[in-house]
């Protein structure tokens, strides 16, 4: 009994002056703790990121902890509500649609970076999203460049050659979706009914949002968004969608050929190219314009997000130091992660790079970075404001009433009533 | 008197103060004292009011159907000839100690547009073309509905199983040699016996279906536009998915408790009555 507990007493012995050795060498280094929710895509960047700044500060170690978005989002609402510091990381990444409304409601919880940064090199867009009172917050990271995905094999089927796709209108998209539901019989889109993608993809496309530069809501009376309800009312009455519920059965949709297309954000790109055996059978084109509305263009964003530094972070100067010598500065870092994730970067000198300008065999062989960096510039800015949410689901409310093909007008004004309600 | 302050600190205090907090107004940490103006914004919230009654939908429909079925399992599982009915017992008792999410996607994947529900139904030629059950509105509650039954009804049949132990064997077997029906017994004897157990899961599962967040925000997320949101999903919506508003998101969970102190209220009353 005693032998045992002697044994047990060197083993702690040990054990403690271990920890303490350890903790010696911890505090000389420091750990930079970064929250995000992807481990293929933001995670994966961010472990390059450091792998690059390690070179010239071996002794740092990041934490990269992967939650669900939406898990992520709520503890971080959470905490900042609660007011406790303690457990939040010194790096967090936000999605663009929700950055405003972070910044305004928990305004001293993040640190501005405008002092650290030379902001005109990223995508002006990108800039103003997370920027408030004339401070800028944010490491500006992945854009949400929209594309039209294809399954260029089946298009060809039905005789659609990939020029008929460029620079088109939603209501040619129709018609090709028509002819290819004839000659092949499978559906051009999955369509998820409980979504909104489709109306943040459009109203942007033509510069406009559910709420003005000043946040004021413009839905009635917005043409913008009447052409949008009715280009989605006519592609589900045309009858070349197919309905899924969720992320999997949507993206499982277009990957599997039970239909042919998507319109999505350029992150659908790493989606895509993980199925290896089809490769060379898709193509992007632009995004689909919509008809007849002033200033509609086929450039788009959907997503997207960027990287913040709380304010309260135990290791603020090492994290901003961290970021700005990678994320704001390092071209090369851009190729790689633009090869292996997909990711790309609103860091404008990286489009000079070689990665931009290579063809991807998997798409036939075309310059597809390079057509998303064009596509890039031509998005129009927009404010997001702070209730693009609320505005979601009030949109989202209302597609029983579209699909069964209910009065527009109606529609329209229901949304904006739940809108108005919703943000007072 | 320790037991006191940790009530005082863990009980009172947040009560209080989420009181409080139900008469603030304003977006994130920044509010103010607002007055009514919650209350009246509660009034006119078309979401709200579509909440409110998805969950009393719920509540009505669900509610009774469970614990009938409850009632009924209960009965048969008693019957000491049963063959294997600690195995029965077991099978219907296990929905409710298996893990929430895995559950969910379980039923998510069976009521998936090529799932095993659509692929039996249309093996059986009951449907011509698939129901798409998690986006179509009206399926979307019967998705819900199902799978909280199939969860609790084993629960609650544990209730009224230990409560049926509990009558005694010779008032069976006295009315049997009177020769009163089976469905007699069961009607005139042992639910008047289990009469404070049913008044027991009526409540808890009154309280639990007021309090529905779990199944929506895993099936459904609320949706197809809002036709499962619940009270619960609404208030989680109002304080992290959309611009905090916490003041607001109290007063919708007062509105929670006022129900549940109404519905239990009435149980109560209408439990007294029929035993006068």
């Amino acid at each position: 009994m005693n032998r045992i507990t002697s044994r047990w007493r060197n083993t702690l012995a040990v054990a403690l002056t271990g920890i303490s050795m350890f903790s010696v060498a911890a505090a000389q280094a420091a750990e930079i703790t970064v929250w995000c929710w992807d481990p293929n895509f933001n995670g994966a960047t961010m472990e390059e990121a450091f792998s690059r700044y390690k070179a010239n500060n071996p002794d740092d170690t990041i934490n990269v902890v992967i939650f669900d978005k939406a898990a992520m989002e709520q503890k971080l609402q959470a905490q900042l509500a609660s007011g406790a510091t303690d457990g939040l990381p010194d790096i967090v990444l936000i999605e663009d649609y929700r950055a405003q409304k972070y910044l305004q409601s928990f305004t001293s919880a993040f640190e501005p970076l405008t002092s650290h940064v030379d902001y005109s090199t990223f995508a002006p867009y990108k800039v103003e999203l997370a920027t408030l009172n004339g401070q800028t917050y944010s490491i500006p990271f992945d854009s949400g460049v929209t594309g039209y995905f294809y399954r260029s094999d089946l298009l060809a089927e039905a005789g659609i050659t990939p020029d008929q796709l460029n620079d088109i209108t939603w209501d040619q998209l129709i018609e090709i979706g028509k002819a290819v539901k004839e000659k092949t019989g499978l559906p051009l889109l999955p369509i998820d009914p409980t979504g909104s993608d489709w109306m943040r993809i459009m109203l942007q496309s033509a510069g406009s949002w559910y709420f003005d530069a000043d946040g004021n809501v413009t839905i009635k009376d917005n043409p913008v968004f009447k052409a949008a309800i009715e280009t989605y009312q006519r592609l589900l009455a045309a009858g070349i969608t197919t309905p899924v519920s969720g992320w999997t059965e949507y993206t499982g949709s277009f990957t599997s050929g039970k239909s042919v297309s998507t319109f999505s954000g350029v992150w659908m790109t790493a989606t895509i190219k993980a199925n290896a055996d089809q490769s060379g059978k898709w193509g992007v084109a632009p995004s689909p314009r919509l008809d007849g509305v002033e200033g509609a263009g086929n450039a788009s964003n959907l997503g997207g997000s960027s990287w913040y530094v709380l304010s309260s972070a135990p290791e603020k100067e090492k994290a901003i130091d961290f970021l700005t010598s990678v994320w704001a500065k390092d071209v090369d870092f851009y190729q790689k992660i633009l090869v292996n994730q997909g990711a790309l970067g609103t860091y404008l000198p990286a489009r000079e790079g070689e990665a931009f300008k290579a063809s991807d065999d998997f798409f036939g062989g075309e310059p597809v970075w390079q057509n998303f960096s064009t596509w890039l510039a031509e998005i129009p800015a927009v404010n997001y404001g702070i209730f693009t949410e609320e505005a979601d689901s009030a949109t989202v409310a209302q597609i029983p009433a579209i699909t069964s093909g209910g009065n527009v007008d109606e529609i329209i004004a229901a949304i904006d009533a739940q809108v108005r309600q919703q943000t007072q | 008197m320790p037991a006191l302050v940790l009530l005082g600190i863990f009980m009172v205090y947040p009560i209080l103060w989420s009181l409080w907090m139900s008469f603030q107004v304003g977006r994130g940490m920044n509010f103010s004292f607002g007055g009514l103006a919650n209350i009246i914004r509660l009034t006119q919230d078309t979401v709200f009011i579509r909440a409110l009654t998805n969950t009393l939908l719920f509540l009505a429909v669900q509610v009774p159907v469970m614990l009938v079925l409850a009632l009924l399992f209960a009965n048969a599982l008693n019957d000491s000839k049963l063959w294997g009915r600690g195995f029965f017992r077991t099978a219907i008792f296990l929905p409710c100690v298996t893990s929430l999410v895995a559950y969910s996607v379980i039923f998510k994947s069976i009521f998936a547009i090529d799932g095993i529900a659509n692929q039996t139904l249309l093996a059986l030629h009951l449907i011509a073309d698939p129901i798409n059950w998690l986006s179509d509105p009206f399926y979307a509650r019967v998705v819900v509905i199902l799978a909280i039954t199939w969860r609790w009804t084993g629960y609650n049949m544990i209730f009224y199983l230990a409560a049926m132990q509990n009558i005694d064997r010779s008032i069976y077997e006295a009315a049997k040699i009177d020769g009163v029906p089976a469905w007699a017994r069961f009607w005139y004897i042992t639910v008047p016996m289990l009469k404070p157990v049913i008044l027991f899961t009526s409540v808890i599962s009154t309280i639990g279906t007021l309090q529905l967040f779990d199944e929506v925000n895993l099936l459904t997320m609320g949706g197809p536009s809002d036709a499962t949101l619940t009270l619960s999903l609404y208030i989680y919506n109002l304080s992290f998915k959309f611009m905090p508003s916490f003041g607001y998101a109290a007063t919708v969970s007062y509105v929670i408790v006022v129900l549940v102190g109404i519905l239990s209220f009435i149980q109560f009353v209408a439990a007294r009555d029929r035993r006068a």
